[in-house]
């Protein structure tokens, strides 16, 4: 207990440390840190809608982030989530806006498709891991390219809707997720993240097969000499990974945009691997991580209204603490040699 | 001949390790020096220490006869002192000269000078014989050739003395053939040879001084010249029994594993298992003896399902007319599934994860199986039980069942890993070096406990590099040779001498003849 304690404190004073240089970057630019920091604050806080505004920023990360925490965890990466989520999105969108069918259950078969496209989108990538022991890292980055120019090309080439934007034609109201207050898009796609978020921990701590997958990204010899296959269960566990991905995508269509667009997520499956680092690739964690980055993307659209600083400081200030944090993590680990491993069981 | 290198009463401990335990050690100059001793008796430490790269706790160094104090490598290397590691330190993607002055470039007007780099480092690699082009790219050559741009670079350095820390463990036999050619032209030019090694074979060719390590401890040095393979095997291994042989019934049971005629290759593509035949029945324990790197690690591999088999048959738990199974080809999951239990041989990167919990340990293998796991879902309560009855029954001593396995001593960990194969119900025990960098007592104790396996009526193939080890356990002793055995001895009554001679790689008959002798 005393390592995590000190892991986490560690981790508190890494980002206190980027927030105080943040502060430096925003001096140079004429701004009262301060006054940056209530603003942002005030922005992803400040009131009920706020408050919403941050948890639907966040519920895309964190669905990202916990597909980015399963492949982690079976001591892979899978940097591809911002293409699983593009195929996932486009594909709840064919189903919402193509197909009529009775409300619920029109939803259920399209966020099927999302996760099945997600899955398939890294199928490729996963076999090469398998047959060909191809860098999965490698291949996924790659496979992100070729997802955004294809549901861009889909989009405007094939199902474009009449009028001037680059859109599909909006989902059916029967396929949407149902929203939680009138003044705010939060909707049910949180509480999908949430308790999946849980499901994905039980399933590391409590299941065999979690456990297969734990050992083998803790010691793939250990887990190979006791008979676990690695490759295929490498296989399934980027499977999986993909499809929570697509999942993610068909949750943002679902319950957000209604419809399918060119620029349809701005960097979502990116900050989900971000954030499923940060919390040293536990579902749990990446709640936090998750809520974190929604805060300071919703507070720094206020900053651009209130402030002359621009949204792009807050990028920075992210990076500062991506980097602090990642820096404290590699310093601890080559400390003590650990890896991503913790003490499973604690009775 | 004056002392190129002399090391005086050299202690290094590691925690409560002693790794190297008043070592003393003279190095002429001019001379090719080979330091052999297995696996953890502290040839690479010693090294280390020469090279600056550790600190002695006591002991003095000196060089060209004046006692130095070597903070870092970097005083070392001015000193004259140059070493070769085991892993390459090269940058694939620039060229040879370039890696060679990597660190030192020759700078003109502000820009490397790729043609004098080039031109010097043609110069020695001709000097030397050390034949390389050096504007090739790394990344597209040999292993052999990358170990000759490791020495080309410590060359460049200035380097008189150079170590070599096992050089041979990746090459070919023909590059190793190579290599040799190298160190005795170092020689003749008046350069120093520090070569380790637990490869016979290689010393004798190669050296003109041995010294010989065990466990830490300097045991003896000696010109190679009039020295015998079997007295060398003999101080590598020590020759005093620490332990008594254990009293046993005789049994006769069942063949529980047969193996025939079996082939395999190690990492290198180089046959290591060269048709090995030997049946294990219940209620026997069948050592393996060999000098490390004998094919004992490829034959363990193979018969767990780790390594492929190239030819030949396995099957265990009875001819297949008696309803044994044929094991060749099927994966790790499989054998254990047939009666497989496997303790390996190098425990912390294949026995343990050594970040999880003792529970956790436990758990591998059997997590898929009734009671360990119900639906899926695993039992904590049962794990938690069994743990807690394998801790007190192995004796392992922790805080409990949750305390990470990377907290525990050497012979603790090895504990678990028995407490974990030893309580499935496999008729069949791979034990591979069961006691190596474990202590005295926790040794006493894994001994009865595989005697008591033993009694319970399992089969065993115990694989050990401790001859006092076998000679105290096991009912016959098989001796591996470069990937033969040369002999089925039985355990009682086998002499130390008999087994020296045969690990060295005498027939039984010439043993026979040369231990009467002796």
């Amino acid at each position: 207990m005393t390592d995590r304690l000190a892991a986490l404190s560690g981790q508190a004073l890494a980002i206190l440390l980027a927030l105080a240089l943040g502060a430096v970057v925003i001096l140079t630019v004429d701004e009262n840190p301060l006054t940056v920091l209530t603003t942002l604050l005030r922005g992803a806080f400040g009131s009920p809608d706020r408050i919403a505004g941050t948890l639907l920023q966040a519920t895309p990360i964190l669905v990202c982030g916990i597909a980015a925490c399963i492949s982690l965890r079976g001591g892979l990466f899978n940097i591809g989530i911002e293409g699983q989520l593009f195929m996932g999105g486009f594909a709840a969108a064919w189903v919402g806006f193509s197909f009529a069918l009775p409300p619920f259950i029109h939803l259920a078969v399209a966020i099927v498709f999302a996760a099945f496209a997600g899955l398939l989108w890294i199928a490729i990538p996963a076999w090469f891991r398998a047959r060909y022991n191809a860098n999965e890292v490698v291949s996924t980055i790659l496979a992100n390219y070729v997802a955004i120019l294809i549901t861009s090309y889909l989009t405007i080439n094939i199902f474009k809707a009449p009028g001037g934007l680059s859109e599909t034609p909006p989902i059916l109201p029967s396929a949407w997720l149902p929203e939680f207050f009138s003044f705010s898009r939060l909707n049910w796609g949180l509480v999908i993240g949430l308790v999946l978020a849980v499901a994905t921990h039980f399933f590391f701590l409590r299941t065999a097969s979690g456990y297969a997958i734990s050992e083998m990204g803790a010691n793939p010899k250990f887990a190979e000499y006791g008979g676990i296959d690695i490759k295929r269960q490498g296989f399934f566990v980027l499977l999986a990974s993909g499809a929570v991905g697509g999942l993610a995508g068909g949750i943002e269509a679902l319950g957000v945009h209604h419809r399918f667009m060119e620029g349809f997520a701005p960097g979502f499956g990116f900050d989900g691997v971000i954030a499923a680092l940060l919390a040293n690739g536990s579902p749990l964690g990446t709640i936090v991580t998750a809520l974190f980055f929604g805060a300071l993307r919703n507070g720094s659209l206020l900053l651009e209204v209130d402030t002359t600083a621009s949204r792009e400081i807050i990028t920075v200030v992210q990076a500062l603490i991506i980097l602090a944090v990642s820096a404290q993590i590699t310093i601890r680990r080559k400390a003590s040699d650990s890896t991503a491993g913790e003490r499973r069981w604690k009775f | 001949m004056p002392l190129a290198i002399e090391l005086k009463s050299i202690t290094k401990r590691f925690g409560t390790f002693v790794a190297n335990d008043n070592v003393n050690l003279a190095v002429e100059r001019g001379r090719i020096h080979a330091i052999i001793g297995e696996n953890g008796a502290g040839k690479t430490t010693l090294m280390n220490i020469l090279f600056g790269l550790l600190q002695p706790d006591e002991g003095e160094i000196f060089i060209d006869g004046k006692p130095m104090a070597l903070p870092d490598p970097s005083v070392a290397i001015a000193a004259g002192i140059g070493m070769v590691h085991q892993h390459f330190k090269l940058v694939p993607s620039l060229t040879v000269a370039e890696n060679v002055f990597l660190g030192m470039e020759i700078v003109r007007n502000g820009l490397i000078d790729h043609a004098a780099q080039n031109e010097k480092t043609a110069a020695l690699s001709k000097q030397f014989g050390l034949s390389v082009d050096p504007t090739e790219r790394v990344g597209l050559l040999s292993v052999g050739i990358e170990q000759r741009i490791e020495i080309l670079k410590v060359l460049v350095r200035g380097a008189r003395t150079i170590i070599l820390d096992e050089p041979t463990a990746v090459l070919t036999p023909q590059e190793s053939r190579e290599l040799f050619q190298t160190l005795r032209g170092f020689v003749v030019q008046g350069m120093t040879v520090i070569f380790i090694s637990h490869h016979l074979e290689e010393v004798m060719e190669v050296s003109d001084t041995v010294t010989v390590l065990r466990l830490g401890k300097e045991v003896a040095t000696r010109p190679t010249k009039g020295l015998k393979k079997s007295e060398l095997v003999q101080m590598m291994v020590g020759r005093s029994v620490s332990f008594d042989r254990r009293p046993r019934q005789p049994t006769t049971g069942w063949p529980v594993l047969e193996v025939r005629d079996l082939w395999a290759r190690d990492d290198r593509r180089l046959p290591a298992v060269a048709g090995v035949s030997f049946d294990v029945h219940a209620g026997e324990i069948v050592g393996i003896a060999g000098v490390a790197g004998n094919g004992q690690t490829e034959l363990a591999e193979v018969i767990a399902g780790l390594r492929p088999a190239s030819h030949g048959s396995i099957t265990l738990g009875g001819s297949t007319t008696l309803g044994g199974k044929s094991i060749v080809g099927l994966s790790a999951r499989d054998i254990r599934a047939a009666g497989l239990a496997h303790v390996p041989g190098d425990r912390m990167a294949r026995g343990v994860d050594r970040h999880a919990a003792i529970a956790s340990n436990i758990l591998m293998g059997r997590q898929d199986q009734a009671p360990w796991s119900r639906r899926g879902i695993i039992s904590l309560t049962y794990l938690r039980q069994q743990t807690e009855a394998l801790i007190k029954r192995f004796d392992i001593r922790a805080q409990g069942p949750d305390a990470p396995v990377k907290s525990l001593s050497g012979g603790n960990i090895q504990k678990v890993v028995l407490a974990r194969e030893f309580s499935t119900d496999a008729r069949f025990l791979l034990i591979d070096q069961p006691t190596r960098g474990v202590d005295i007592g926790a040794t006493e104790a894994i001994h009865t406990e595989i005697m008591r396996q033993r009694a319970e009526g399992r089969a065993i193939l115990l694989i050990s590099v401790q001859l006092d080890e076998l000679i105290a356990l096991a009912d016959r002793i098989l001796v591996m040779f470069a990937g033969r055995i040369m002999g089925d001895l039985a355990g009682e009554g086998v002499s130390e001498e008999e087994l020296g001679f045969m690990m060295a790689g005498a027939s039984r008959d010439e043993a026979a003849a040369l231990a009467e002798v002796a």
